[in-house]
């Protein structure tokens, strides 16, 4: 009860609002980006589930056995299955083969079926979210079918043997790319209909789809089970091999909103510090006097940490509301914006933020408070007596244990945490030291300045040690903070590059050779940018070296294709290009092999690799390796030969080309003159990467303004640590009649330069650990920043210098005999 | 004769950088219950560090001191802590008020802390018999020194001490305040029965306990035979 009694007139006091606030601000941080990670990967990780449509995929070519549903069901897991195949269907004269697709009641597990009632719909308002699946005898089908057919939304077509009705166009849907799309247009049918239709009969070419879903580890387990039990024929799918395009980008995202959750929490840690500090030092005679009445050492400590607890609990609770609360914020800015409901959090990081509060206090407070019970009680009487505090090594060892942790709970990234730590130990001896120098090349200029100046240097000077603590704190919190927004700024351009606005959003496929001039003719007409036409035959890589190639591998028809230039996005690594590669003693045609399939594959340069190519064999020797960017979205191969070498393989081209959205019927045209042509629209797929990095960018965004806070709470906490000694000696210049424009002036300038040499040591501080962070985490290009040299000195000098006088102004304004009282 | 206070052969001896200092040397002197005793001299004389030493605030280099009957030499700081909780009241030269908490709730402090259940009323009547009911919710900083000064007596007697220590009580006060204060410490002083061991340099209030000690270069100069009588 004494503990709260005595807290609250703390709190009355205000002599815990800056530590109460900074405590508050760490766990609001912590949390915020604790829960708002968690529900990201969750909602990405049923967004990639939708992709499948399912948690688990296990295809085969055979419906999955009746015992393992009998399991699945029994594990509570939600099921349902799928077949896919191809089809001719038929309408009066026109008949085209279709990708088709019966599904089961259930399906999706996971993601939704958008359908529209008008063919090439792209207006969200035009486009419906499907309840369930196709009736029975209906069909839902792509846009591009009903021109190939020639016939509209409400007419039969025949499946098989029975005949079904096209009631809607399907906009988008989970597994977009089965086996089988690439062939022709999707049909999606009620598996109610297969009896009917007779579409399978013995020996057809289809693949099963059983789609499983539910809780992650009851999923883990069954597939745990299930596993050893599956034969050759069945392969498990899950979202590894679905989101690859997208890996990239939510790696850094994530790993930038963890950084940022390390420099938050850093910044935070350092204002609990300082806040600390200074309660500790306003305490100090406080805890005499409680000794002299006769409170022991024992006793004291009990009460401090009793207060101390209940501080740090208080401020878990506000800090996990106003985080929960951020990041509900931004989860409703999400749904608003893109649609997309994201996943609630889960309790874990609800219990870990509720746990920072303590952490923080005992890594970056206790540490400055825990002489206080030591004070002795003299010192009531000798008010000149200097009290020893702790050592500064124990302080700091036991600062970084707790941020360690921190960033090891919660962001799961111990290795990005230990790479920021290790930059700031350098970074603070350097800026020390610099700080160091830059307050004695100071103190020469003071000999010679004017008044003010004069003042201003005086007072730097001697508050030596507190100067080179504020430059210090100063410069570690602006690093942070600009080496952040850099990081920001540079990565979200990275994304935009990746994906930029007029990236290719169709791909066109089966252009026969003949078709190719007025085709390019076609689309020039409709001034479409025609991207390079590849030449592409479908074959299947059999031996390496006339050793039959390892099955785990690439066990499908590739693209082949052959060029002479290579593609933007394409560089060799190893081996030579064409013009500079010779042909080798075997006079074989060269093949370039993408890397990660070459190395999956145990390839080597010059090595022999023979693909059968519709029945024929070719055989070429590896001439190089290639990187590409598979979220360039451009045509990309994993073998591309030297021109020519397919030429008797009957090749069809395939290109690329962007189309706008008010374009979009562009495509009807184009099928119906060329119904041959197979068209793969990938602007869904970009609108949802783009969808995904504006979910992480307005996370950044929002976290970042949260350190930002932290930040300008470190500067006023550094600041507000020499009020009270300012004041005093304010009360008394101005009773020795310095006029008032001296005194605010002096303040300026002396808060100005301190702010300025953090500015610089803070720019050059930055440089350096972007510098690691761009090499070593992010992988993006280096830059120096030449505008924030300029820019930061400048900017900081200011701030600080207006930061320092409003927090002076008391000392100055007020008559200074109420000054000097106060200060007694 | 029952004595509050004895101090035998007491000596404090510090280190600096100039190599050993002797603050105080050899003091001898007692002071029986409810007598109350000055000890003047000036400035650096080492009065405040005999206070500290008889009060148990300190430690001595040499001799013993012992208060209410215990010997605080064989005592560690948690044990001299228990003998101030029990025996012991302040009064100081810059007041010590916590200047977050009001006048009333400094009063209640000392006695919230051994949890006495009246903290509240019994600190109302003894800032009400220093003449400040009117300041209860008063901060230090909105009240004169000599306001305060009465908080500080106000909270020293409030947990009816055995004895009561004051270091120069009037130190930072004008004259006519000062004698204000005066009156009032040994008004309630003798009212309380408390013993007073009272550090000044002024002659005039020292004048006005039952017997004075001189302290002059860490050396008690007025007969010690008669201070230990």
């Amino acid at each position: 009860m004494l503990a709260w009694r005595l807290l609250w007139r703390n709190w009355r006091s205000g002599e815990i609002k800056l530590l109460s606030v900074a405590l508050a601000l760490a766990v609001t941080v912590v949390s915020a980006i604790a829960l708002f990670t968690d529900r990201l990967e969750g909602t990405l990780l049923e967004q990639s589930n939708s992709l499948l449509g399912a948690d688990r995929l296990v295809t085969s070519n055979q419906p999955h056995r009746r015992e393992w549903a009998d399991e699945a069901r029994r594990r509570d897991l939600a099921q349902t299955r799928v077949v896919h195949f191809a089809s001719m269907v038929f309408a009066g004269d026109e008949m085209h083969l279709a990708s088709v697709k019966a599904v089961a009641e259930g399906y999706p597990l996971r993601g939704y079926i958008d359908t529209s009632q008008t063919p090439f719909a792209l207006e969200p308002e035009l486009i419906e979210r499907a309840q369930g699946i196709p009736a029975a005898g209906e069909v839902w089908v792509d846009s591009r079918l009903l021109p190939l057919l020639h016939i509209e939304l409400g007419d039969t077509l025949q499946v098989g043997e029975g005949r079904l009705r096209a009631t809607r166009v399907i906009t988008s849907e989970p597994d977009g790319s089965g086996p089988f799309s690439v062939m022709g247009a999707r049909i999606l049918m009620n598996w109610a209909d297969l009896e009917r239709t007779r579409v399978i009969q013995p020996g057809s070419r289809v693949e099963y789809q059983w789609l499983l879903a539910g809780e992650e580890a009851q999923v883990s387990e069954f597939m745990q089970w299930l596993e050893p039990k599956l034969s050759e024929h069945e392969e498990v799918m899950d979202i590894e091999n679905a989101q690859r395009r997208l890996q990239g980008t939510l790696l850094s995202g994530r790993r930038f909103l963890v950084l940022a959750a390390v420099m938050g929490v850093l910044l935070a840690g350092v204002a609990i510090a300082l806040a600390a500090r200074q309660f500790a030092d306003r305490h100090i005679n406080q805890v005499a006097l409680l000794k002299s009445l006769g409170t022991s050492a024992g006793r004291i400590r009990g009460l401090y940490l009793a207060q101390l607890l209940i501080l740090a609990a208080l401020a878990s609770l506000l800090g996990l509301a106003l985080g929960a609360l951020l990041q509900e914020v931004i989860a409703r800015v999400v749904l608003k914006l893109y649609q997309i409901e994201m996943a609630p959090s889960g309790l874990i990081p609800i219990a870990l933020s509720l746990l920072s509060g303590p952490l923080a206090l005992v890594g970056f407070a206790l540490p400055s408070l825990w002489f206080l019970p030591g004070v002795p009680p003299i010192k009531v009487l000798r008010q000149e007596m200097v009290i020893p505090r702790g050592a500064f090594v124990w302080q700091v060892i036991l600062a970084c244990a707790v941020l360690i942790l921190l960033v090891g709970v919660f962001g799961r990234d111990l290795v990005l945490g230990l790479t920021v730590l290790a930059a700031l130990a350098v970074v603070g001896s350097l800026a020390s030291a610099l700080a160091l120098g830059l307050l004695a090349t100071s103190r020469r200029a003071g000999a010679q300045a004017g008044s003010r100046w004069r003042l201003a240097l005086a007072s730097i000077q001697r508050r030596r040690g507190a100067s080179v603590l504020q430059v210090v704190v100063f410069a570690t919190a602006i690093m942070l903070l600009l080496s952040l927004t850099i990081v920001r700024t540079s990565l979200i351009e990275e994304w935009q590059v990746k994906v930029p606005d007029n990236a290719p959003n169709h791909f066109l496929l089966n252009i026969a050779p003949s078709q190719v001039e007025d085709f390019r003719a076609l689309l020039t007409a409709d001034s479409l940018k025609v991207e390079q036409l590849y030449p592409m035959v479908r074959g299947r890589l059999t031996h390496i070296n006339d050793e039959p190639k390892p099955e785990d591998t690439l066990n499908r028809e590739a693209s082949l294709t052959w060029t002479a230039e290579l593609a933007e996005d394409n560089q060799v690594v190893a081996g030579k290009w064409w013009g500079e590669w010779q042909r080798g003693e075997a006079d074989l045609p060269g093949v370039s092999v993408e890397q990660e399939v070459a190395e999956r594959l145990g390839i080597a340069l010059g090595d022999r690799l023979s693909f059968s190519i519709g029945g024929l064999a070719a055989e070429a020797e590896v001439a190089s390796f290639r990187t590409l960017e598979w979220e360039s979205l451009q045509p990309n191969f994993y073998f591309i030969f030297e021109p020519g070498a397919l030429d008797d393989y009957a090749p069809m081209y395939m290109t690329s080309v962007y189309l706008p959205a008010e374009k979009k019927r562009f495509i009807n045209t184009l099928l119906t003159r060329y119904p041959t042509v197979v068209v793969i629209e990938l602007d869904r797929i970009i609108n949802q990467i783009r969808t995904i990095i504006s979910q992480v960018s307005d996370g950044v965004g929002l976290v970042l303004a949260m350190v930002l806070l932290g930040g300008c709470l470190v500067l006023i906490a550094a600041v507000t640590g020499s009020i009270d000694a300012r004041k005093q000696e304010a009360g008394l210049l101005r009773a020795l009649g310095a006029p008032r424009r001296l005194m605010v002036g002096g303040i300026w300038i002396e808060f100005a330069l301190l702010g300025g040499c953090a500015g610089v040591i803070a720019v050059m501080a930055s440089e350096a650990l972007l510098l690691g962070l761009q090499v070593f985490v992010f992988e993006v290009p280096v830059q120096p920043h030449y505008l924030y040299w300029l820019l930061t000195p400048a900017v900081s000098a200011v701030f600080v210098g207006v930061l320092g006088a409003i927090s002076c102004r008391h000392a100055v304004t007020t008559p200074p005999a109420i000054v000097l009282r106060e200060a007694q | 004769m029952a004595y509050m206070l004895q101090a035998a052969q007491l000596g404090k001896t510090v280190t600096t950088a100039a190599g050993d200092l002797t603050i105080l040397k050899d003091i001898n002197l007692s002071v029986a219950k409810g007598e109350s005793l000055a000890i003047t001299g000036a400035s650096g004389s080492g009065k405040s560090t005999l206070l500290g030493l008889l009060a148990g605030l300190d430690v001595p280099t040499t001799g013993r001191v012992e208060l209410a009957g215990i010997n605080l030499g064989e005592l560690d700081e948690e044990g001299r802590a228990r003998v101030r909780a029990e025996h012991v009241g302040f009064v100081f030269q810059s007041f010590q008020l916590l200047p977050g908490l009001t006048a009333l709730e400094n009063v209640m402090l000392p006695l919230e802390l051994v949890g006495d259940a009246k903290a509240r009323q019994r600190a109302s009547e003894y800032l009400e018999r220093v003449g400040l009911a009117a300041r209860l919710g008063h901060y230090p900083p909105q009240l004169s020194g000599g306001e305060q000064q009465r908080v500080a007596i106000a909270r020293a007697f409030a947990c009816e001490p055995d004895i009561l220590f004051a270091d120069e009580p009037t130190g930072n006060l004008d004259s006519s305040t000062g004698h204000t204060i005066n009156d009032l410490l040994f008004g309630l002083n003798e009212e309380a029965g408390t013993t007073l061991v009272l550090i000044t340099h002024e002659e005039r209030l020292a004048n006005r306990c039952a017997r004075q000690l001189q302290l002059a270069g860490g050396e008690l100069m007025i007969a010690s035979a008669e201070a230990i009588a």
